[in-house]
C-alpha cells in the first residue's frame, strides 16, 4: 500500500486536543503512523490547506425501504436534462450518488438511523451499494409487537437486554433506535396520538416505559452508542414538554434525541407555534449524558420519510406534491413517506429554520450536539456546508433572516445570539464527538493507529460554505480517494457494527415465537458476517463494547 | 468442498420460484439430487425436483440450436453484440445480485435495461406516484387483520401456500386466527378447486373481477351496484364497516388483462385512504414471480427509476414509452436482446426479426430458436443469492443447496461484456 505524506498543514484533530497547530500527517497501510520509516510515495503540501479527521454523519437516511419508496415516488425529481452520470435528487440521491457526494464533501462515514429488523438485508445491500465511506444502521425497536409484549407481562430487564442483544447481532447494527415509542404499534391498532405518559390500548404500555426499558438495555450491554431516540409528538406544537419527558425517561442513563429541532415546539402566541429551543438547549446543557442532533430544515423542496408512520399519517395532509405512502411492517414497525417543500413565506417552515439555527447556537458543548438535517427530512445532507456557513458567520446569518418572505423576528432570538461557531467546535462536532459517541475508536481522529480517514481543505477558499462543500483531498482507509477536488477511482467501505453478548437461550424462545407467528423463520432473520461480505457485499467491522454487560 | 455423492440434510430453505418465497422447506440431496422432503403442494416440490433429470443436467450452450463450447458461444455473443446499434437487456427474472450485474451489464453496452414485467408492475408504482397509498406486509396480515378481502380468479395457483401461511393461519398474535374472515372473490369454482385446504373462515364470492371497481363503488356508497346478491353483499359490507384492520389484496398481474387496471387498483387504494381516516386498513398488492420486486428495489436504489432506462456514455436516462422492452421488440425497434431468466418458467416470446441470446436456466422455455441460448444457474439451487418477497419489505437468503451444474448468469454476463 502507498504511503502519504500530508506536509506542513493546520491541523484540527479535537481527539487529541489539536486545534489549528502546524503539523504533518503520515499514512502508512491504511492507518495514520507518527511517521514513515522511508521517503513516503505521496507528498501533498499542506501549507495553505486545513486537516481534518474524515467526517461522520451520524444520522442521515441513506439506506432502506423507505428510502428507495422515496426515490420511485419521487421520479420527476430526477433531472433528466443534466448529463452528468447521475440524475437522482439530492434528496433522494441513489447509492452510487450518495457515496460520490459524501466523499466529495470529506465525509467518510455515515450512519442510517432508522433499520428496521425485518429489512436489514435492504438497507445493508443498498448501504453495500454506496461507495467509498464507512457505514451502519441503529436497529429500531420499541413498536414490535415482540418487545411491547415482554414489556407488558413484566419481562425482566436481562431478558430484554438478551433480545435487544440478540437483534444487533441478527440485524448487524452499531445502536438502537426507538422512534416514536409504542406509537407506530398502537397505530396499527387505530390509535392517532401516544403522549409519553399514555397507555397504549393494546399492550397498556406507556414511551415513558420503553424509552426507560430500552436505554437500560443499551447501557447494561455496553454499547457505545446510547439509545438513539426520535420522540413522542413529532412536529406537535408545544411538544419541547413532551421531549424534556423522554430525556427523564432515561433517568439518568445515556440518550441521544435526535433531530431535536422537529421536538423543540413551544404553543404560544397567536399562532400558537413558538420556539422552544431555549427551554431545550438549557436542559441539554445542564443535563449529563445526554446528546442530540439537530435535524436542520433548509427551504426547498424535499422528502420526509420515517418510521413514525403514525406522525406522518397524519402528515400526508401537507403533502407536497400531492401523493405519499404509509406502510405496516411485519409485527416489527412501520413507515411513511412524505414529500415536502420548505417554504420560507410560511410561518411555520421559516420558524422551524430558526429553531434549529436556536439550538445549535444556544448548545454550549460542541460535544454534545451533531450536525445533521436529518437527511432527507429537513433537507439534503448537501446542504452541510451552507449550514456550516450559517453557523460560522453571523452576518451571513442575520442577512438570511432579514432577507426571509416572512418576518419572524419577533419570534425568534436569533438575532440576539452573537455566537459564531469556531472551525475547531465545527471540527467536534463533525469528528471527535460523534466518532466517541458511536464508539469507533479507530474514527475521529489523527492519533498513530487510527484509520487514515482523512479531509484536507483549502484555506485559501475565502467562502467557508465553498472549502466544506469541496475538500481538496480526501484519504479514505489510506487511499486518496479525492484528488484536487476531483473524485478518483471507486472503493469500498465496511459496515460497522457491535455485538454484546446474549444468552443464546433466548434464541429459542424467539424461534418458536417466529415459526408461530412470524411469515419467516429466525434463521433466514438473522444476517452473518458471510452473508455480509459474500452475498451482500460489505464486510463487517466489529467495534468493541464499552465494557462487559452488567446484567 | 462438498463431494456429488454427499447426502445433505437442509431445512429452513427459501424457495426462489414464486413470490411468496416461504422458507421452512425441508431438502434432502442426495447424489446432487434435490428431494423436497416438506408436505407442500405438488407444484411447488416440482419446481426443485424438476432439476434432477438428466435432460436438465446435460444442456449445452447452442448457437443456433447446435451444440457448442462455452468459448464459442461467448466469442459468437460477443460479436452480436458488438454488431448491434441498439441492445436490450431484458430481466426475465432475477435475484437482486444478478439485477445489479444486469445494471453494470447495460452501462458497459450504452444498452437499454427492462423487466419483462415492467408493464404489470409500473400500475402498482403509479399509485404513490401520483397519490396517497396504505399498504402493509405479510405478518401483519397474518397477525393483525380481521377482515382480508382477496380478489382474484387464480391466485392459489400463482401463490399456492398464501392461504396457508399468510390469509387463513393457524396462529394469529393480536386477533384470535379463528375469528379472522376471509374473501375470496372471483372465479368461485376455480378459486374452491385450486384451494389446498377447507377452511371454514374462507368465504367465496363469485364475481367477474373486472367489474372490481363498480364493487369497491358500491362499498363506498353502501348501496349494491354488482351482480352479486344483496344478502352476501350486505354481509360483506358490515364485515368490512365492522373490521378492526383490512386488508385488500390483489395481484396486478391477473387485473392488467382489464383495460381499466390502473383505476381498478386506484379505486381500490383510494376506499383503503378513505377507511383509514376514522379505521385501520391496508393494501397488500401481489407482485409477479419473475424476481419484480427485486428488480424493482435494485434498478430502484442504483438509478432511482424501476426499469426502462437506457444508457449513454457517461449518463442515463429513464423512459417509459421509448425504453418499454416489449414494445421495442415487437415494433422492430431493436437489434439484440438478451434475456437473462434465472428462475421463471414463463415461456419467453421472442421476435425473429431481432437477434437473441438467452441466458436461462436449463429449463427455460420460449417460442422460437434463439441465435445464442447458454445454461445458467438458479439462484436458491446453485448458486447464493438475495431475493426480495412481494411485500417489498423482507429480502431472503437464497442458499446453493447443490453443486451447481452451469455457471452462473453474472459470471456469463461478465464473460460476453468483456
Ligand atoms: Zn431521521
Amino acid at each position: 500500500m502507498t504511503t502519504i505524506h500530508l506536509k506542513n498543514g493546520h491541523v484540527f484533530d479535537p481527539a487529541n486536543r489539536v486545534y489549528n497547530k502546524k503539523k504533518d500527517v503520515f499514512i502508512q497501510d491504511g492507518k495514520v503512523v507518527k511517521s514513515l520509516k522511508k521517503k513516503s510515495d505521496q507528498i501533498i503540501n499542506c501549507t495553505d490547506k486545513i486537516i481534518m479527521p474524515g467526517a461522520i454523519d451520524l444520522h442521515t437516511h441513506i439506506g432502506g425501504g423507505k428510502v428507495n419508496i422515496a426515490r420511485l415516488m419521487l421520479q420527476e425529481f430526477h433531472n433528466n436534462s443534466d448529463r452528468d452520470y447521475d440524475l437522482t435528487a439530492d434528496f433522494v440521491p441513489s447509492t452510487l450518488k450518495t457515496g460520490l457526494q459524501y466523499i466529495g464533501m470529506g465525509y467518510t462515514s455515515c450512519f442510517e438511523p432508522a433499520l428496521l429488523p425485518m429489512n436489514a438485508r435492504q438497507s445493508h445491500l443498498e448501504m453495500a451499494d454506496i461507495p467509498f465511506v464507512d457505514k451502519g444502521g441503529y436497529a429500531l425497536l420499541g413498536n414490535d409487537d415482540y418487545l411491547l409484549a415482554m414489556i407488558a407481562k413484566g419481562a425482566h430487564q436481562s431478558e430484554i437486554n438478551d433480545y435487544v442483544a440478540f437483534i444487533l447481532k441478527a440485524s448487524q447494527c452499531i445502536g438502537i433506535k426507538v422512534v416514536n415509542a409504542g406509537g407506530i404499534n398502537a397505530f396499527k391498532f387505530n390509535q392517532r396520538a401516544l403522549d409519553v405518559d399514555e397507555q397504549s390500548i393494546r399492550y397498556k404500555v406507556t414511551p415513558r416505559k420503553i424509552v426507560n426499558v430500552l436505554a437500560r438495555a443499551v447501557y447494561e450491554l455496553g454499547v457505545p452508542h446510547p439509545l438513539h431516540v426520535h420522540c413522542s409528538n413529532l412536529g406537535v406544537p408545544g411538544n419541547f414538554k413532551s421531549t424534556i419527558e423522554t430525556i427523564k425517561a432515561a433517568e439518568g442513563l445515556p440518550i441521544h434525541i435526535t433531530h431535536i429541532q422537529f421536538h423543540s415546539y413551544g404553543d404560544n402566541g397567536d399562532r400558537k407555534f413558538s420556539s422552544a429551543s431555549a427551554e431545550i438547549t438549557e436542559y441539554l446543557n445542564k443535563v449529563p449524558n445526554l446528546t442530540c442532533d439537530v435535524g436542520q430544515i433548509m427551504f426547498g423542496q424535499t422528502v420526509t420519510m420515517s418510521g413514525d408512520s403514525m406522525k406522518q399519517h397524519k402528515n400526508h395532509k401537507h403533502a407536497h406534491p400531492k401523493k405519499w405512502l404509509c406502510m405496516d411492517i411485519e409485527c416489527d414497525a412501520g413507515c411513511g413517506v412524505v414529500p415536502f417543500k420548505y417554504k420560507d413565506q410560511s410561518f411555520v417552515n421559516a420558524l422551524q429554520w430558526a429553531i434549529g439555527l436556536e439550538t445549535f447556537l444556544l448548545a454550549e458543548d460542541a460535544e454534545k450536539i451533531f450536525l445533521t438535517t436529518d437527511h432527507p427530512n429537513g433537507g439534503p445532507f448537501t446542504s452541510y456546508p451552507h449550514l456550516i456557513k450559517l453557523l460560522m458567520d453571523k452576518t451571513f446569518r442575520d442577512d438570511l433572516l432579514d432577507r426571509l418572505a416572512v418576518d419572524i423576528k419577533e419570534h425568534t432570538i436569533l438575532k440576539d445570539i452573537k455566537r459564531e461557531y469556531t472551525l475547531s467546535e465545527i471540527a467536534t462536532m463533525t469528528r471527535s464527538a460523534p466518532a466517541k459517541i458511536l464508539g469507533l475508536k479507530n474514527k475521529g481522529s489523527l492519533s498513530a493507529g487510527s484509520d487514515a480517514d482523512i479531509t484536507v481543505y483549502d484555506k485559501k477558499l475565502n467562502d467557508i460554505e465553498e472549502m466544506f462543500a469541496h475538500p481538496s483531498h480526501v484519504i479514505k482507509d489510506g487511499i486518496l480517494v479525492v484528488k484536487n477536488s476531483v473524485v478518483q477511482d471507486y472503493i469500498w467501505g465496511k459496515t460497522q457494527v457491535v455485538k454484546p453478548e446474549y444468552d443464546p437461550s433466548i434464541e429459542k424462545k424467539l424461534d418458536k415465537h417466529f415459526k408461530k407467528f412470524n411469515t419467516i423463520g429466525l434463521s433466514n432473520f438473522a444476517i452473518s458476517n458471510d452473508e455480509m461480505s459474500e452475498v451482500i457485499g460489505s464486510d463487517v467491522n466489529e467495534n468493541e463494547c464499552l465494557r462487559k454487560r452488567i446484567s | 468442498m462438498p463431494k456429488i455423492s454427499d447426502s445433505i440434510d437442509y431445512k429452513d430453505i427459501v424457495c426462489p420460484f414464486c413470490s411468496l418465497h416461504c422458507d421452512d422447506l425441508k431438502l434432502k440431496i442426495i447424489d446432487n439430487k434435490i428431494y423436497v422432503k416438506s408436505d407442500i403442494n405438488e407444484s411447488c416440490k416440482d419446481k426443485f425436483e424438476r432439476n434432477n433429470s438428466t435432460s436438465i443436467n446435460t444442456v449445452s450452450p447452442k448457437i443456433n440450436s447446435k451444440s457448442q463450447s462455452f468459448d464459442t458461444v461467448v466469442k459468437h455473443s460477443k460479436k452480436l453484440i458488438n454488431e448491434s446499434n441498439e441492445t436490450l437487456i431484458f430481466n426475465a427474472s432475477a435475484d437482486v445480485n444478478i439485477a445489479r450485474e444486469l445494471i453494470v451489464s447495460t452501462s458497459k453496452i450504452n444498452g437499454i435495461f427492462d423487466h419483462i414485467n415492467s408493464e404489470t408492475f409500473l400500475k402498482n408504482i403509479d399509485i404513490y406516484q401520483r397519490k396517497g397509498f396504505m399498504s402493509t406486509s405479510l405478518s401483519e396480515v397474518k397477525n393483525k387483520s380481521d377482515v382480508i378481502v382477496l380478489f382474484s380468479d387464480n391466485i392459489l395457483k400463482n401463490y399456492p401456500r398464501l392461504v396457508e401461511r399468510v390469509l387463513a393461519p393457524d396462529n394469529s398474535f393480536s386477533v384470535k386466527a379463528n375469528k379472522k374472515k376471509i374473501y375470496i372473490i372471483g372465479n368461485k369454482k376455480n378459486n374452491i378447486k385450486q384451494s389446498f385446504k377447507k377452511d371454514s373462515r374462507i368465504e367465496y364470492i363469485d364475481f367477474n373481477i373486472r367489474d372490481t371497481s363498480m364493487l369497491i363503488e358500491s362499498l363506498k356508497k353502501k348501496s349494491n351496484k354488482t351482480s352479486i346478491k344483496d344478502n352476501i353483499f350486505n354481509e360483506f359490507l358490515q364485515r368490512i364497516n365492522n373490521s378492526k384492520y383490512l386488508t385488500i389484496c390483489w395481484a396486478t398481474s391477473e387485473l392488467i388483462k382489464n383495460v381499466n387496471c390502473y383505476n381498478t387498483i386506484s379505486s381500490i387504494s383510494e376506499y383503503v385512504v378513505s377507511i383509514n381516516e376514522k379505521s385501520r386498513a391496508a393494501c397488500l398488492p401481489l407482485a409477479g414471480n419473475d424476481g419484480d420486486v427485486s428488480n424493482i428495489q435494485t434498478t430502484g436504489w442504483l438509478t432511482g427509476f424501476p426499469s426502462r432506462i437506457k444508457f449513454t456514455g457517461n449518463y442515463f436516462e429513464y423512459d417509459r414509452d421509448l425504453y418499454h422492452g416489449n414494445n421495442l421488440i415487437e415494433s422492430n425497434n431493436i437489434d439484440l436482446v438478451i434475456y437473462v431468466n434465472g428462475i421463471s418458467n414463463k415461456k419467453l416470446i421472442l421476435n425473429k426479426k431481432n437477434k437473441n441470446i438467452i441466458i436461462g436456466h436449463p429449463s427455460t422455455k420460449y417460442d422460437i430458436q434463439p441465435d445464442v441460448f447458454i445454461p445458467c444457474g438458479i439462484p436458491g439451487i446453485d448458486y447464493k443469492g438475495l431475493i426480495f418477497r412481494t411485500d417489498n419489505v423482507v429480502t431472503l437468503p437464497l442458499v446453493d443447496i447443490k453443486i451447481p451444474t452451469y455457471r452462473s448468469a453474472q459470471e456469463i454476463l461478465r464473460r460476453i461484456l468483456n
